[in-house]
């Protein structure tokens, strides 16, 4: 594999999406690559920041609402 | 009264199989209306449908994808329409903007865009940068960055070909980071004292184009 398919392989890679067999071959011409492994490492931390920095939780008060909703427990929102 | 009994005992099933996913499904539907009220009541829909429909969800399949599905074609009936067009809406102009940011030379000398992103960037800033993201890009990077689903999920829940999820999630990540960068380097430049003149520049240059 060469430093263009392994840029074109990134997401792939990190999304769990890369064909199996490409696998080895991707490892292997990263840890040989310093230009690659720096992009890989900075692919890497950057889909982390992402998934760190965007997360909130439901508030109380909503599930509270869906629960008293729900029909078998004689919930009387209707849908919209 | 058995088939009562029976739909009662479903709900109890629904209500179990699906209460863990309120947080995951608020997550998204506030990124996608940008509204904690329209959060609430797109989620609280999601789970009105979900259980009226509930005997039709194939057993084994999976069942947080389903929800996500239901929630989609809620929010693109009753939210899609009502909201403004993006900030960004041609992506060869971002495409543009991006490839410029990342060839500018830096102010400070020593920086290439990869470091500054890293060391700059906000919580708040990624939060801002995935707003302003069209609704078509920033609802897959929500479903593969933040969610997990896999390419196949995500084509099952939005209802289109996997390739489409695949190039829409290349570019929405592009745009993220593009717009990411822009927050980072102005949070550089107060950090540092140092005037962007560089920037400013450029920007006046597109205006008065």
């Amino acid at each position: 594999m060469d430093c263009k398919k392994v840029g074109d392989s990134i997401y792939l890679f990190f999304d769990n999406e890369l064909d199996q067999a490409l696998l080895t071959p991707f490892r292997h011409h990263v840890d040989g690559c310093g230009d690659c492994a720096k992009r890989v490492d900075y692919t890497r931390r950057l889909l982390l920041l992402v998934r760190a920095s965007v997360r909130c939780s439901a508030p109380d008060r909503l599930r509270l609402r869906i629960l008293t909703n729900m029909p078998h427990r004689g919930g009387i929102e209707r849908s919209v | 009264m058995a088939k009562e009994a029976a739909d009662h005992q479903q709900g109890w099933d629904f209500e179990a199989a699906a209460m863990p996913f309120v947080d995951a499904l608020y997550n998204t539907a506030y990124r996608m209306t940008r509204s904690p009220e329209d959060a609430e009541d797109l989620v609280q829909e999601t789970y009105l449908k979900a259980y009226r429909y509930y005997d039709k969800f194939e057993e084994g399949t999976n069942f947080k994808a389903w929800l996500f599905k239901i929630m989609k074609n809620t929010f693109i009936n009753n939210y899609r329409k009502r909201q403004q067009s993006p900030a960004f809406s041609d992506f060869a102009d971002i495409e543009e903007s991006f490839e410029s940011q990342l060839n500018e030379a830096s102010p400070r000398q020593n920086k290439n865009p990869e470091e500054e992103l890293l060391e700059n960037v906000l919580d708040q800033d990624v939060q801002l940068a995935l707003d302003r993201l069209p609704p078509d890009y920033r609802m897959v990077v929500i479903l593969a960055d933040l969610e997990g689903f896999s390419y196949k999920e995500i084509a099952d829940i939005l209802e289109v070909p996997v390739g489409t999820v695949m190039s829409r999630l290349y570019r929405g990540r592009r745009l993220l980071e593009a717009a990411m960068l822009e927050f980072a380097r102005d949070h550089g430049y107060l950090r540092e004292g140092v005037e962007p003149v560089k920037m400013r520049s450029r920007k006046a240059a597109v205006v008065s184009d």
